[in-house]
């Protein structure tokens, strides 16, 4: 999520509005208001509108909503007549770039911060940790075009952003804060990527660090914007959006030849959509004038073409439409959430509960006939509760996750036993008996299915309260069984019995082991028992 | 007025003839401990029908020391009566006394030491220190030198600061009796002379006195209804369990199928089915819990890789980029149940579908108070000819209605899978308006490739938030590592009020 600093003077000059209006009404569009300050509010955008990343972006999208100024905003470009090249040797390591000329910008303070954090949003949401994009601002009146896109030997210098003292490239990878963060995109290549101007000048290093010549100061007037990365779109709506919103601003925008094409057009898509999937979507009547309007409102640009068809000019800037629907969330946008007749469809169906969950209902229900009260333990632990303290062999399928958060939540468990008796640990200074069970997931590897187990806890808590309690809930689910002496060593020898049915064990029962006990630091006799719900008749094969 | 016990009753008829009597003298004639006649006094004082005195008396009693010093005289006694006139140091040094003692009758300046001589001194001073010397000389009736200290010894009192002098020399000890008197009231004896049933109690009522008729002559011990003798827990049902109960009748009563599935998903079905980019920062390791396993994928995967890639053959431009086989076979731990609804709907193509499924789902979030690793999700699906974005709202009206909340409001929010999407929030007394869950229609892009040809509607909603709000606790850990005693008092029914 992004947040965004939004100052009240400069966001009321640009939107022509007062800022209780815009706070009013900003959450309509689809952001949270984190934050009302004195000077400013902090608005949370979600990640797929990356052009409401700057006051600029929400002032043009909520001069449309207020209807201070709909439908399409256009950008003219022309042409600056700079030329880039690019190194064909860049085209396994990072071979997209697009640039842009931006002229007649004044900065203050605060407009430098915002397309600084403009920029480091963009990394975030469109660049994913500027791996697809990388962006890069230069003060244009410190080079001298044309400018050079090239792959360089690691072991070439400049002196970059924030620092005194001539760096290698490596150097950079190794001791520069920004060197260290993003050093993984770029270490593995033989050749660095690298931008220099005619006189051979380092403009930056993407997509790690600018070089400190080209800083750009509050006297900056004119701007040389580049965009490396991997992926083409991505770094062409990076490019759009923040030269839309430097236009926004009052600068105007000039392309750059690269390798022949001229970049930024700034010029919108076409698409044309249907009323009629768009008012079925959305369950509401729209006609193609109406439609429009609303598309309007959102800033696209829109007119009826014919009664069902709609010709949408999408904004450069506009990432998210990939697709029809994606206009038509804008349209339900602009005519209201509130507004939507919300009725619930009227076709007939019948509500049936899942076999597994009516299962796992009767077994609560028998369990707190018996008395036992239910707990619901998590499902991630470790070993030492599952194997170790139980003096049980690991699983074979035991499902361990690859970066687990601490050593308690190692692996996914495989029984529920365990989890109770770390239950009566939690609770050894309530009031005796205490007597618990749960029922649910276990996994076998991949296969999820359930199980039930219960204890319970008194100085008379014995083998037989353990069969008693496990007759009763195998006969209460219709599980047929029979028992065998049992080897598990969590329990007793002599008074511990594997529950046997369709000829597997599926469970067991018995007085917990004294060994057990100590690990688990339990000072009184405990019958516990656990079975596998797979054998309820009916479970169904998933 | 609260029934009388068979004790107090017993106790009463006696007083009627004692009037008033200590506790020991009464428990002699009640045949009972003096402790156990105190207890039946008070509840008839309770009742108005008797007075209890308690007497604390001050008690001094002579240790083992203390009783040697009072027969044979306190050490400087003793030294006192051997020295005469010739009486050496060094022959008073051998004097058993002497250790205690001579210190004594120096503090006393009863003695003095002149050479290898111990002479007494016979003088009398203010503080009555030596009530008479010819006393001391001489000896009394008690065949001892009697000074205050062997006043005090033989007739101890509070009062007496040589009394505190003898304790802290350990020669005494003070120790208090309590003593309790008993006396009827006149309500009491009203009552006694109106007649008391003095039958013996029964305490249960046996089979053979239920069957003989000898029930009809016993006296049953009648109970103090205002208090409760001993409390009973009930096994029963987990609170959040009963919570997530409620939700499942009320889907269960809208006619919703329930789904049931594995908490280890593919990435496919967790991920890309649902057109989360590969390079999704959702995806990443440090979001999602990622196990050493893979399965295959399933036949038809292609589509959802021209979808990723291309958009496949709707309006959409798809994510671009290379969609990678092996990103999508790597398991994990569920992030949402979604990974069982859209399998549902791929084996389930024609409408109407209406389904949920409630189930545990896993973040990798750093645990805190408002943060688990894993949580119950709740999701619902719609699909079917005609439906829309307006019915998906009128369903979660619906639904937070019979969940007790009254007032629900949407607004637009983001999700990488529906479109249009929003957020449903509900209005709660005292709090405001709180987000319960997100919901939207699944893009086509998701729907498309696996050949289901209506709009689904889907919503999901964190069941935890709302226990947490009706359980009034602050701390998310607590419905999964619960005390006993929360458990056991959280009632089954819980009023609610405005849905908590």
């Amino acid at each position: 999520m992004a947040v965004i600093t939004l100052p009240y003077k400069y966001l009321e000059r640009l939107t022509r509005t007062d800022r209780k209006m815009i706070l009013d009404k900003v959450a309509f569009i689809g952001s949270d208001v984190e934050r009302i300050e004195e000077d400013h509010a902090d608005v949370e955008f979600f990640p797929d509108r990356p052009d409401l990343f700057s006051p600029e972006g929400v002032a043009r999208v909520m001069r449309g909503y207020l209807g201070i100024e709909t439908g399409l905003s256009s950008y003219p470009v022309k042409p600056s007549g700079i030329k880039f090249t690019i190194d064909p040797a860049l085209a396994n390591i990072r071979p997209v770039l697009g640039a842009a000329v931006i002229r007649g910008v004044s900065f203050d303070d605060e407009s430098i911060q915002s397309i600084m954090s403009l920029q480091e949003s963009l990394h975030w949401a469109v660049g994913r940790g500027r791996s697809k994009v990388a962006i890069g601002i230069h003060d244009m009146d410190t080079v001298k075009p044309p400018f050079h896109y090239i792959a360089s030997r690691p072991s070439r210098g400049f002196i970059p952003l924030d620092f005194k003292e001539k760096m290698t490239m490596t150097e950079i990878l190794e001791k520069h804060p920004k060197g260290r963060d993003y050093a993984k995109l770029v270490k593995d290549f033989p050749l660095y990527p690298l931008i220099v101007d005619d006189d051979d000048h380092v403009l930056s290093f993407p997509p790690i660090i600018n070089g400190e010549r080209t800083r750009v100061t509050i006297d900056t007037k004119n701007i040389l914007l580049d965009t490396t990365g991997t992926d083409k779109r991505a770094v062409s709506v990076a490019v759009n959006i923040i030269c839309t919103a430097m236009a926004e601003a009052g600068a105007k925008i000039e392309s750059v030849d690269i390798g022949g094409v001229q970049t930024p057009t700034l010029s919108p898509a076409e698409r044309t959509v249907s009323v009629q999937e768009c008012s079925r979507l959305l369950g509401i009547g729209l006609t193609a004038t109406s439609m429009s309007e609303l598309l309007r409102k959102m800033r696209f640009g829109a007119e009826p073409a014919g009664a069902d068809t709609v010709n949408v000019q999408v904004p450069c800037y506009r990432a998210d439409i990939m697709h029809d629907w994606d206009l038509f969330e804008d349209v339900a946008i602009a005519y209201g959430y509130d507004r939507l007749e919300s009725q619930p469809p009227k076709t007939f169906t019948v509500g049936k509960p899942h076999p597994v969950q009516v299962n796992a209902a009767l077994a609560r229900e028998a369990f707190s006939g018996l008395g036992y009260l239910e707990v619901m333990p998590f499902t991630l632990t470790n070993e030492d509760v599952l194997y170790k303290k139980m003096q049980r062999d690991e699983k074979k399928g035991v499902l361990r996750v690859m970066h687990p958060i601490s050593i308690e939540n190692t692996v996914v468990r495989t029984e529920l036993l365990p989890l109770l008796l770390e239950f009566l640990t939690l609770n050894r200074h309530r009031e005796l008996p205490q007597r618990l069970f749960t029922v649910g997931d276990v996994v076998d590897s991949c296969l999820t299915y359930q199980q039930a187990a219960g204890v319970s806890t008194h100085p008379d808590a014995d083998f037989s309260e353990a069969y008693a309690s496990a007759d009763a809930m195998l006969h209460e689910l219709s599980i047929e069984y029979t028992v065998k002496e049992s080897a598990d060593a969590a329990f007793i020898e002599g008074r511990r019995g594997d529950i046997i049915s369709g000829g597997k064990k599926i469970g067991v029962f018995g007085e917990i082991h004294p060994t057990v006990l100590n690990a688990f630091e339990l000072e009184h006799s405990v019958a516990a028992f656990e079975f596998d719900l797979r054998a309820v008749p009916g479970y169904p094969v998933l | 007025m609260a029934e009388l016990t068979q004790n107090e009753k017993r106790l009463l008829a006696i007083l009627e003839k004692e009037k008033k009597a200590d506790a020991p003298h009464l428990a002699g004639l009640l045949d009972a401990t003096p402790e156990a006649v105190v207890q039946w006094a008070h509840l008839a004082q309770d009742n108005g029908f008797a007075l209890v005195e308690r007497v604390v008396a001050k008690e001094f009693v002579y240790t083992d020391e203390g009783k040697n010093y009072l027969k044979n005289g306190l050490p400087e006694t003793q030294l006192f009566r051997f020295i005469l006139p010739g009486t050496t140091l060094a022959d008073l040094q051998k004097h058993e006394a002497f250790k205690i003692g001579f210190g004594q009758l120096r503090k006393k300046g009863l003695v003095k030491v002149n050479g290898a001589f111990v002479e007494k001194v016979l003088h009398i001073t203010d503080d009555d220190t030596i009530q008479k010397d010819t006393d001391l000389n001489r000896g009394n009736d008690y065949g001892a030198p009697m000074d205050a200290d062997e006043a005090a010894i033989r007739n101890p009192s509070a009062d007496n600061p040589r009394t505190k002098e003898l304790i802290k020399r350990g020669i005494l000890q003070e120790s208090e009796t309590v003593r309790y008197t008993i006396a009827i009231t006149p309500a009491g004896l009203a009552l006694v002379k109106q007649g008391l049933d003095l039958r013996g109690e029964s305490g249960t009522l046996t089979r053979d006195q239920i069957i003989s008729g000898e029930w009809k002559n016993l006296n049953l011990r009648k109970y103090d209804v205002s208090k409760l003798p001993k409390k009973a827990y009930p096994g029963k049902i987990h609170p959040y369990q009963r919570i997530i109960g409620e939700m499942r009748e009320i889907l269960l009563e809208m006619g919703f199928t329930e789904l049931y599935g594995g908490i280890v998903q593919q990435s496919y079905w967790n991920f890309d089915a649902l057109f989360q980019p590969q390079d999704h920062p959702a995806r990443e390791m440090q979001d999602t819990f990622y196990l050493n396993e893979t399965l295959p994928l399933p036949p038809g995967y292609e589509k959802v890789k021209a979808m990723h890639e291309s958009g496949g053959e709707t309006s959409s431009t798809g994510w671009g980029g290379i969609w990678k086989e092996e990103k999508a076979e790597q398991c994990v731990l569920r992030t949402h149940t979604t990974s069982v609804s859209i399998q549902y709907l791929a084996n389930n193509p024609n409408p109407p579908v209406k389904a949920f499924c409630v189930g545990r789902v896993y973040r990798r979030e750093t645990i805190d108070t408002t943060h688990l690793a894993e949580f119950e999700q709740l999701e619902g699906i719609v699909m079917d000819e005609n439906v829309s974005f307006g019915n998906l709202l009128g369903i979660l009206r619906e639904f937070y209605n019979r969940m007790g909340f009254e007032s629900v409001r949407f607004k637009p929010s983001f999700y990488p899978y529906t479109e249009p999407s929003l957020d449903a929030e509900v209005y709660v007394d005292g709090i405001g308006w709180i987000e319960m869950g997100g919901a939207g229609v699944f893009r086509e892009e998701v729907t498309a490739p696996l050949d289901i040809n209506y709009p689904v509607l889907a919503w999901g909603l964190g069941v935890s938030r709302i226990a947490m709000l009706r359980l009034g606790l602050k701390d998310l850990r607590y419905l999964h590592k619960s005390d006993v005693a929360f458990l056991r008092e959280t009632p089954s029914l819980r009023p609610n009020k405005g849905g908590i």
